[in-house]
């Protein structure tokens, strides 16, 4: 398990530098430079411009002094937002990702797991039709559409819910993104909980715990679940890929300054400190998590080996 | 259909069993996936297929291949049938759409009224003066471009997108998956190993800094770059399934009659073994695409993918929901529309699952 775990963090590095030099490669490559704007610069100014920021230098060089600064978890200074460096703007758009994803998805576990087992225990009946029709809508209706409506509804008709705008953690601001961002999870966990169930049910160890006489609700919690949630559980990783991207659409529909509104608005200012910082923040992030997901994994599911 | 394919119910029937793997006596896996009988009634299933198909065989004689078994089970499935009307319907509609509203009302998806001189967007069925009319059924834009139009061509792009990148991600994976799978060895390992590593990048985060940095030059050099990006992304599980699929096929015999006659390796990939995957593959790429068109939508919904004139319903979207408050009917109608389409094909996706691989019958 340790040499598993040792394994694993060490691959991190060539695949941190990997999406690194892609990202660093796709800036160079793109046409466009930070500041270039409406007016054309004079020459003179260009030069300067180029040598202080380095641009003058051949790119090996350029390249080595972005990844070895890195190397350190320094992302530089900002180009577009002038004085700020990158890291205090991680540190300012984190908390309002964060709290959103993370909100999102233990949302989308609870009820995702809970719909789900409702659903496989009393299989065939209303409440599985209508929680898993109800899981098939989750699927196919985009966010960017379920966020609309959603204000529509609570903010611009019923006056419930504010219908936009980052105010602090714990607030009613986030009631509605949180929705928005967790329901397509909630869907797919509930389906998974749901399969995962019905075929640990109707499994030889279920029967056995039954039969020797356990409690129902212990049979159920204790046996059944945790089998059933495998599917689950292998669910987790890729999920929390999916939600660091959905936040990026969340945040453009209410208005939130996070991750994804600073990358998107660094791509379009090509500010490459910014961008890079981002992404690598982000690569970071989800090789962390699938990590402790396998490590997981592991602790649940006694038959895995690494 | 190939020779080398157990296809009938009839020709397993009695006969040995010519394409267990090796080394496994007469009651093959193989055998399991030929029909739906021994799974479909379960009372039935208790190993002695030789006897009950011949028994049921009497029925059966004019031999009924796996596709038909399939074609008939999903037509029993009520929401995949269902599914396949509103997608058809839809299709239908997203083609022949636009020349008819041409020919009955005269407008286009980029007609802009040139009596438009201030923003208002018509509600549905409204002329300018407020009275009832047919001319716009979902009302109009704010540019006074009619809705209609632009959801039948954003319902052109958008599916063209889903199909198109699906391809790719077809081809890609397929190749891949089939190579590494029957190549083995060390190439398997460092095949997949590429792989792994590039499912736990952040991709989506990459392509939306690929489309940001070189999108935005012309509308259809955005959509090539769309197809690209999206066709990267997604071919990933399809070569993890096929590669699946080849691993458990490439030790049968008749991969062993072709090679031992001599046939190259990597026409016994794609003549023999290729064609034997189908199934798993035709269910994945039915999946696919309403997963693609969602990634499509978003990055449109950026403002990365499709751009002005051409729509897609992703970029409808994003229009609508600027005036979500005032004119909300610039984002229902694209985006109800969206919904209903990704709804149909994924019920169909789940159709064909169940029909081709009753055994997988699980989400």
């Amino acid at each position: 398990m340790l040499r598993f775990i040792i394994r694993r963090v060490l691959i991190m590095v060539p695949m941190l530098i990997i999406v690194i030099s892609m990202t660093w490669g796709l800036i160079r490559l793109a046409p466009g430079n930070f500041y270039t704007g409406e007016r054309r610069l004079p020459p003179a100014i260009e030069q300067n411009i180029r040598a202080k920021y380095g641009l003058d230098k051949p790119w090996y060089v350029q390249y080595w002094r972005t990844v070895s600064r890195i190397a350190v978890l320094d992302f530089g200074n900002s180009l577009k937002y002038e004085g700020q460096s990158v890291n205090t703007i991680l540190a300012r758009a984190l908390p309002v990702s964060a709290s959103l994803g993370l909100l999102a998805y233990v949302l989308a576990l609870i009820v995702g797991i809970t719909a789900g087992s409702i659903a496989a225990l009393k299989q065939n009946s209303g409440v599985d039709y209508w929680s898993m029709a109800l899981a098939m809508l989750g699927i196919s209706v985009p966010n960017f559409v379920l966020g609309p409506l959603l204000v529509l509804l609570f903010s611009l008709t019923l006056y419930w819910l504010p219908p936009a705008r980052w105010s602090g953690f714990p607030s009613a601001s986030l009631i509605l993104p949180v929705i928005t961002l967790s329901a397509i999870y909630m869907a797919y966990i509930a389906r998974l909980t749901r399969a995962g169930m019905l075929e640990v049910l109707r499994s030889d160890y279920i029967r056995t715990a039954r039969a020797k006489g356990l409690r129902e609700r212990d049979v159920l919690i204790r046996h059944a679940l945790r089998g059933g949630l495998m599917p689950v559980v292998s669910y987790t990783g890729p999920a929390l890929a999916f939600i660091l991207t959905g936040t990026v659409v969340v945040e453009r529909i209410f208005a939130f300054p996070g991750l994804g509104t600073y990358l998107i608005q660094g791509c379009q200012n090509r500010d490459e400190p910014l961008i890079i910082g981002i992404v690598a923040f982000v690569a970071i992030t989800l090789l962390t998590l699938n990590l402790l997901v396998d490590i997981a994994y592991a602790f649940i599911d006694p038959r895995i080996r690494y | 259909m190939k020779e080398e394919k157990p296809v009938t119910e009839n020709e397993s029937a009695g006969v040995e069993p010519a394409f267990t793997p090796l080394g496994t006596p007469p009651e093959p896996p193989v055998r399991s996936r030929e029909g739906d009988i021994i799974h479909t009634s379960p009372e039935l299933a208790v190993g002695e297929g030789d006897v009950r198909s011949a028994e049921m065989g009497a029925g059966l004689v004019h031999g009924t291949s796996l596709w038909r078994d399939a074609w008939k089970r999903l037509l029993k499935n009520k929401l995949a049938v269902f599914g396949m009307i509103i997608v058809v319907l839809i299709t239908l509609a997203s083609i022949i759409g636009p020349p008819i509203i041409k020919k009955t009302t005269g407008y286009t998806y980029d007609f802009i009224p040139r009596d438009v001189t201030f923003i208002k967007s018509l509600p549905p069925f409204t002329t300018p003066e407020g009275t009832f009319s047919w001319s716009h059924p979902m009302g109009t834009d704010n540019s006074g471009r009619d809705i209609l139009a632009r959801v039948l061509i954003g319902g052109r792009i958008s599916l063209m997108v889903g199909i198109i990148s699906t391809i790719v991600s077809l081809i890609i994976g397929v190749s891949y998956g089939a190579i590494a799978g029957y190549l083995g060895g060390k190439t398997d390992n460092v095949m997949m190993r590429i792989v792994d590593i590039l499912y736990s990048l952040p991709y989506l985060i990459l392509v939306i800094v690929l489309l940001a940095l070189f999108g935005g030059k012309s509308p259809l050099g955005q959509l090539v770059l769309l197809f690209i990006a999206l066709g990267s992304v997604s071919w990933l599980t399809m070569a993890r399934i096929v590669r699946g699929q080849i691993i458990s096929l490439k030790n049968q015999e008749f991969v062993q009659a072709a090679r031992a006659t001599g046939v190259t390796t990597m026409k016994i990939i794609f003549r023999h073994l290729v064609p034997n995957t189908l199934g798993p593959v035709i269910i994945y790429a039915t999946l696919t695409i309403p997963s693609v068109m969602l990634t499509e939508a978003f990055l449109s919904f950026l403002g990365f993918g499709v751009q002005a004139p051409l729509a897609s319903w992703g970029s409808l979207a994003s229009d609508g929901i600027q005036n979500i408050a005032i004119f909300p009917w610039q984002l229902i109608f694209p985006g109800v529309t969206m919904a209903l389409t990704l709804f149909s094909l994924n019920f169909l996706g789940d159709g064909l699952r169940d029909a081709l691989d009753p055994q997988m019958r699980k989400v």
